[in-house]
């Protein structure tokens, strides 16, 4: 037994738990490129309807089939290096951009806990668990840390394609991504400041309020704080009305003008995937998480599985609406000048952020918050 | 036995990058290798249930510091370093010196410093978020403060080395010579100003703009 105990590749228990937690990694990370690849169709047909056109539909059923497509096509081209490029970094590029947008994936709790432990053989290892593949003390701090990497990817491959608009597109990209890095920060500071965790799953618990909507953090702990979020993570993403780093009409492509191939894939993959991942996190942290109307009451009435379910697609559609968000935006919105969104970024979003730190931070510690749940008690809102 | 085995992974790969810092010929190289030891570094915090510190290590060296070293690096667009003989004399005593020092160091530590196999780490509260938070601002609450007046100073001195707002800005270096340009692009006081500049020497501009040029070093 002890020898078990000291070798773990023996212990049955321990290798058991150890597939499942991969094939749950497999699990997660294939359901959101799943959706990051349908997401890329979803954006060209809106847009398309939005300039009154059809979109994609020759590939499968209304081009349901053009995400393989594409793929293919990508796989399949030729892949360009550029004869003065820094070999290394100019690889070394796309892999961190994809790792830096993938990683954030596992801190993300995608619902509530489930029970799966009628399943036989399996089911004792899985027992009762949360769909979050790791649960982190600092998944928030976990967070900004791999979106703070995330900038060298961007940075490299401007500079080692060895081309002034590539490196333009690299620079711009980079100051942008630092400058709106501080608002988004500050941004999710206040919600900290809130719910006194930075542990995401226990963030999602504070918000669940009557119905399961209540209690999200958009409604009355933090609508300022959700809307400099918003703006920020639409520059984080370099998608517009940010969009200055790939500014084709200025800059051909920006960063990534030199790469083709499998390599622009993964930059194009990265993208979405940044745009799931922030839409992630503006749900977690503002809209409830998984929280819904009928999620309480399937847990106090002991349907667990169903209620984990739901919980799971409500997570998803709530990531739906922001991912509509930034489809529809692309097609209302014109792009800004660089010198704007500079100023904009810090002389007005970083002191309304501030400012939104120290509201927060007043209502914390003066009564009118006790006043405010009380009140909202009496009338029988907050459960 | 996963700790020890993530402990001399992310170790290894701590020394690695950090030889490859010093043995990079292009200097985005090193720098990029540097990034790999400050997360080696973040990797071993966490093994050593220090998951605070580090996320902060991440965030503030590998995300802020080196983004801006790196940055520097792109825009000075600095040349690799050709490979020549070290003139220093007394550089090799040294550094043979101090590395016997390090070894020594190292004996002394595997030697005489005893190892508590009871401890757990999992179970101290130092490095997690929390302890650090309420020592931060009760304890340390003195150091914590005067450390960020001292990094304000810094951001000031900076901002004032940089931005001398009575003096010509650096785009006016071009404009002695033939060059015609509107005024508002050499002053940034003048907004909109769009009359023609036209000047042979600095002291031309200074005296159509009427304002004091910076001394040309």
């Amino acid at each position: 037994m002890k020898s078990a105990i000291r070798n773990p590749f023996m212990n049955i228990d321990i290798v058991v738990s150890t597939i499942l937690k991969f094939t749950g990694a497999f699990l997660a990370f294939n359901l959101v490129l799943g959706i990051v690849a349908y997401v890329v169709l979803a954006e060209r047909k809106v847009l398309g309807y939005i300039q009154g056109r059809l979109g994609p539909n020759r590939v499968g059923p209304w081009g349901l089939f053009q995400p393989f497509a594409d793929l293919f096509k990508f796989i399949f081209k030729e892949d360009i290096i550029p004869d003065k490029s820094t070999r290394f970094l100019y690889f070394l590029a796309p892999l961190i951009a994809v790792t830096c947008a993938l990683l954030p994936v596992v801190v993300y709790p995608f619902g509530p806990t489930v029970d799966l432990s009628f399943i036989p053989f399996v089911g004792k290892y899985l027992g009762k668990f949360s769909l979050v593949l790791a649960k982190l003390d600092i998944g928030l701090l976990f967070i900004l840390g791999i979106t703070s990497i995330g900038v060298y990817s961007i940075a490299l491959a401007g500079w080692s394609s060895n081309n002034k608009y590539s490196l333009m597109g690299g620079l711009r990209a980079s100051a942008q991504l630092i400058s709106y890095e501080l608002s988004l920060g500050l941004a999710l500071i206040g919600v900290i400041l809130q719910s006194g965790t930075l542990d995401l799953y226990s963030i999602v618990n504070q918000q669940s309020g009557h119905l399961g909507i209540t209690g999200w953090n958009i409604f009355w702990a933090q609508p300022l704080g959700f809307i400099i979020y918003l703006i920020s993570a639409f520059a984080e993403t370099n998608r517009v009305p940010f969009d200055l780093p790939e500014a084709e009409t200025e800059l051909v492509a920006g960063f990534h003008t030199e790469y083709s191939a499998l390599k622009f894939a993964l930059f194009f993959m990265a993208e979405y995937v940044n745009m799931f991942t922030v839409s992630m996190l503006a749900t977690t942290l503002f809209l409830g998480g998984w929280n819904g109307p009928g999620i309480n009451w399937l847990y106090g009435h002991g349907y667990m599985l169903v209620g984990g379910l739901l919980g799971l697609v409500y997570f998803l559609s709530k990531v739906c609406v922001f991912l509509f968000l930034y489809i529809w935006i692309r097609g209302t919105l014109p792009r800004f000048r660089f010198d704007q969104l500079m100023n904009f970024g810090w002389k007005f979003l970083l002191p309304v952020a501030l400012l939104n730190i120290v509201i927060t931070a007043t209502l914390k510690i003066t009564p009118i918050y006790d006043f405010v749940s009380g009140l909202l008690k009496f009338v029988g809102i907050n459960n | 036995m996963f700790t020890t085995l993530f402990f001399f992974l992310f170790a290894g790969m701590a020394i690695g990058c950090a030889v490859s810092v010093i043995y990079q010929r292009n200097p985005l190289y090193s720098a990029i290798s540097l990034v790999g030891v400050f997360l080696s570094l973040a990797c071993l915090y966490v093994t050593l249930a220090a998951p605070f510190i580090a996320a902060v290590q991440v965030i503030v060296y590998a995300g802020a510091i080196m983004v801006l070293v790196v940055f520097v690096i792109m825009l000075l667009n600095v040349e690799e370093e050709e490979h020549r003989i070290t003139k220093v004399k007394y550089l090799l005593p040294t550094a043979i010196l101090l590395g016997i020092l390090l070894l020594a160091q190292i004996g002394y530590i595997i030697t005489q410093v005893k190892s508590d196999k009871n401890i757990k780490l999992a179970e101290s509260p130092v490095g997690v978020t929390e302890s650090i938070g309420t020592g931060l601002f009760t304890k340390y609450l003195l150091p914590f403060e005067i450390t960020s007046l001292l990094l304000l100073m810094a951001i000031v001195g900076a901002m004032s080395l940089a931005r001398r707002s009575a003096t010509l800005t650096p785009t006016t270096r071009i404009i002695p010579g033939t060059q015609v340009l509107p005024k508002y692009l050499v002053d940034p006081k003048a907004k909109y100003d769009t009359t023609a500049v036209e000047s042979e020497t600095t002291e031309e501009v200074e005296k159509v703009l009427g304002i004091k040029g910076k001394p040309e070093e």
